[in-house]
């Protein structure tokens, strides 16, 4: 009974967690355009849910599942519900993305302050937020697409704030059709196991003993407890699940949104980054993990490896701030998948929740950066890009904060010892390695690409660092008498900046900065039957790939930071690869958007010519038809009736002149009409 | 010798000549005329035909009791003639015609 109650209270908790956000969107929608309430309607609504989450989180994390529905609608005979599933998955979810929603929005408050449409930000702020936390806690798979969808459009909205440039534009019109490219796969994929299982329930289908579980692959047929199609649909719904995890978070091929997305305002930038759209798809491989089967897993393992390869190759020379960041997101997903794929399900995971600190901690920062470029652009009226580092350096004295945090967060994604990133990506390494242990000389390629994606992420990351913050102001030097009044800004962005940076920490996830199984997120999350392997690569990996990271960074440092530095000659080949982003935009441009757009004015030809042709014929012909009609109206049927009348008309006055009023006419028509008779009877 | 065809040729005669009058006569008195005549030509039908009659003279007697009335019918006649002329100041029945609708 106590075990009811609480199970109640955590639901009511839950559902108010996930509305208060739909709710603030929907005041902020009513306010004015410039009211300064909107922020903290939003932050308030936020942090509420985020005790809430916490709450939640207290309640159902390595204790018991909730989960709760009520029957939604009855198609035939079959019923659809809908519902609440909370377990540890999804309750690390709804507190991880409200944790790190509460600093975007605080910060979102000041960064937007001089924004003309404050309350529309927020409004959509809101509603991304109520649209994630809502994904992560249904329990149907068409609710779950509904709220899938939901993300991506508000992700669109949000990409496309500043609508009146022309970039912002292209960026969220490109984010949302890559997007749909993902969401068809995920409606294949529900559509088919549907048909297969006839039940939409997340539970029944991937739990421990459900349908999924007890389904096998045999003779080229897909038998469930429920009935059986050919073993093709399962590979068919297990591509459209991969098309949608890739499209949502940004792996190859459909990862060329992400970087584009970065017209959108900074905090969102962060906010899509961490928590709320690229973590969708990862919590998506995660809630149908069990469906996945052996081959499918290596595919994914190879495809999460090659995009963290290319992500990180691509980062190493891009000099637009948030570019470079946006890249290095698409390697960590790569990360993640990889660990999916490699069975490090809880690595995985747990390396989503870490990554979501740093990653938002080193885009609030980027923001941070940005914003006060902008202002020395704009007080010295300069024709800078704010974005570019080459025109930075030397911010630390200006920035110290800033520059605190930013160390602190860089050391995170490259993954050294004492931060969260170290516990998660070594664990994913680790198992990498493990996996490949017990496969052919082919499979090792993988953990050594990802050990490779290490460094270079290493790599990346410091320069980025280095030419930001270190060296010389490099925009000094070109300009030197160019005024800066510049700091690190209001509590709005200091608070936020210091929360996520101690969250980055390793003291949040475990006790022990060194073992990642001993992080508590680790042990909630790994499957039953996992086994603590003592492999030689528990102790060798982190030796390894720590000390060449240290290296990789003083190399970057003697590069980057010196004054005398070192340039890398940029013409070779594979600078021209990695600047361009391996031409993927180019190849998709020349082999599907053009195709499609020449295929688009062949239609538009066809729709002008031949078509509008027809329907003007048809209209030509109906307009004669329609004359012939008319000309036969007037003349046949009016004629006939206008005869009949006249007809009609003479017998009239024919009959008329017999009522003269003489009486002696009347005799004679008599008269004449009895000798008529006699005639015609004489006749007849 | 005077058969029954002259009686009827005669009489078919006085009706023609008296229907004639009646639809042709712009007087009054004249078409009244006529009216006497048909009745005349009826009357000289009953007389001939009453050669053939079972009872005797039965037609002639028949035929005196018509002109009696005749007579009467006559009377009316005249006395209706006259009230139009003091109504209307005419006999001609073209001009008489506030009956018609």
């Amino acid at each position: 009974m106590e075990d009811f109650l609480h199970s109640i209270q955590i639901l009511n908790y839950t559902v108010a967690a996930v509305a208060l956000p739909l709710l603030a969107a929907l005041i902020n929608f009513c306010l004015p355009a410039k009211s300064k309430a909107a922020g903290w309607i939003s932050t308030g609504a936020i942090l509420l849910s985020c005790i809430l989450s916490a709450k939640v989180f207290a309640g159902v994390w390595n204790n018991h599942e909730v989960h709760a529905q009520h029957l939604w609608f009855t198609i035939g005979k079959t019923e659809v519900f809908a519902g609440v599933l909370l377990n540890n998955l999804s309750v690390l979810m709804l507190l991880l993305v409200s944790v790190i929603a509460l600093p975007v929005h605080i910060y979102s408050t000041a960064y937007m302050k001089n924004d003309d449409r404050y309350n529309r930000y927020f409004t959509y702020l809101s509603f991304f937020c109520f649209s994630m936390l809502a994904l992560v806690v249904v329990d149907s798979l068409v609710l779950f697409y509904a709220f899938w969808e939901l993300v991506g459009f508000s992700s669109y909205l949000l990409i496309g704030f500043w609508f009146t440039r022309d970039k912002a534009v292209q960026a969220n019109k490109k984010a949302f059709i890559m997007n749909r490219v993902g969401d068809i796969g995920l409606l294949t994929a529900i559509i088919i196991l549907f048909a297969q299982y006839h039940t939409f329930d997340i539970v029944q289908l991937f739990a421990e003993k459900g349908l999924i579980a007890q389904s096998i692959i045999n003779n080229g047929l897909w038998v469930g407890p429920t009935g059986q199609i050919p073993a093709l649909w399962q590979y068919v719904a297990c591509g459209g699940i991969f098309l949608a995890v890739a499209a949502k978070s940004a792996q190859f091929p459909l990862h060329t949104w992400l970087p584009d997305a970065m017209e959108g305002p900074t905090s969102v930038s962060a906010l899509i980054h961490a928590a709320t759209m690229v973590a969708a798809g990862v919590f998506l491989l995660g809630r149908v993990y069990p469906m996945f089967t052996e081959t499918e897993l290596t595919v994914l393992a190879v495809i999460g490896c090659f995009t963290a390869f290319m992500a990180a190759t691509i980062a190493l020379t891009q000099n637009d701030l948030k570019r470079i960041l946006a890249y290095s997101t698409i390697s960590q997903l790569g990360f993640m998948i990889l660990a999916m794929g490699v069975g490090a399900y809880a690595s995985s995971l747990f390396h989503l929740a870490t990554h979501a600190f740093f990653k938002c901690l080193l885009f609030l920062v980027a923001g941070i950066v940005i914003h006060q470029m902008q202002h020395i652009k704009d007080d010295n009226e300069l024709d800078i890009d704010p974005q570019d580092i080459s025109h930075m350096g030397g911010l630390r004295k200006k920035l110290p904060l800033t520059f605190i945090v930013a160390i602190i967060g860089a050391l995170a994604l490259v993954g050294l010892p004492l931060t969260s990133g170290y516990l998660s990506k070594d664990g994913i390494l680790i198992q990498a390695f493990d996996w490949s242990e017990n496969r052919s000389g082919w499979f090792k390629i993988i953990p050594i690409m990802a050990l490779l994606t290490s460094w270079l992420t290493t790599f990346y990351v410091a320069r980025l660092i280095f030419k930001v913050f270190f060296g010389e102001f490099r925009l000094l030097k070109s300009n030197p008498d160019i005024k800066l009044h510049i700091n690190d800004g209001s509590w709005q962005y200091k608070l936020p900046l210091v929360l996520l940076a101690v969250c980055c920490l390793f003291p949040l996830f475990s006790l022990n900065p060194f073992s990642f199984e001993h992080a508590w997120l680790f042990k909630g999350l790994k499957s039953a039957n996992f086994v603590e392997s003592e492999s030689i690569y528990h102790t060798f990996i982190p030796i390894v790939v720590n000390v060449l990271s240290l290296f990789v960074l003083y190399a970057v440092y003697a590069i980057y930071a010196r004054p005398n530095s070192f340039a890398f000659p940029q013409s070779g080949f594979l600078y021209r690869l990695s600047y361009n982003q391996w031409y993927i935009d180019d190849i998709y441009k020349r082999f599907i958007v053009k195709p499609v757009l020449r295929l688009g004015s062949v239609c538009f030809w066809i729709d002008r010519r031949v078509i509008d042709g027809f329907v003007h014929l048809l209209a030509h012909v109906s307009g004669y038809i329609a004359k012939l009609s008319a000309w036969a109206d007037q003349h046949i049927v009016d004629g006939f009736l206008h005869l009949l009348t006249r007809i009609v008309q003479r017998i009239g006055n024919f009959a008329r002149k017999f009522q003269s009023g003489k009486v002696q006419y009347y005799l004679f028509s008599m008269l004449v009409i009895v000798l008529l008779l006699f005639v015609l009877k004489i006749l007849i | 010798m005077i058969t029954l065809t002259d009686f009827l040729v005669v009489s078919a005669v006085l009706f023609c000549i008296g229907l004639y009058m009646i639809v042709s006569k712009r007087n009054a008195i004249q078409i009244l005329i006529g009216i006497e005549l048909i009745l005349n030509a009826a009357i000289l039908n009953l007389v001939a035909f009453g050669k053939y009659d079972k009872v005797n003279n039965s037609g002639q007697i028949f035929a005196l009791f018509a002109i009696v009335l005749a007579a009467a019918t006559t009377a009316v006649a005249l006395a209706i003639i006259l009230n139009v002329y003091r109504r209307y100041k005419t006999i001609d029945p073209n001009d008489i015609n506030k009956l018609r609708d």
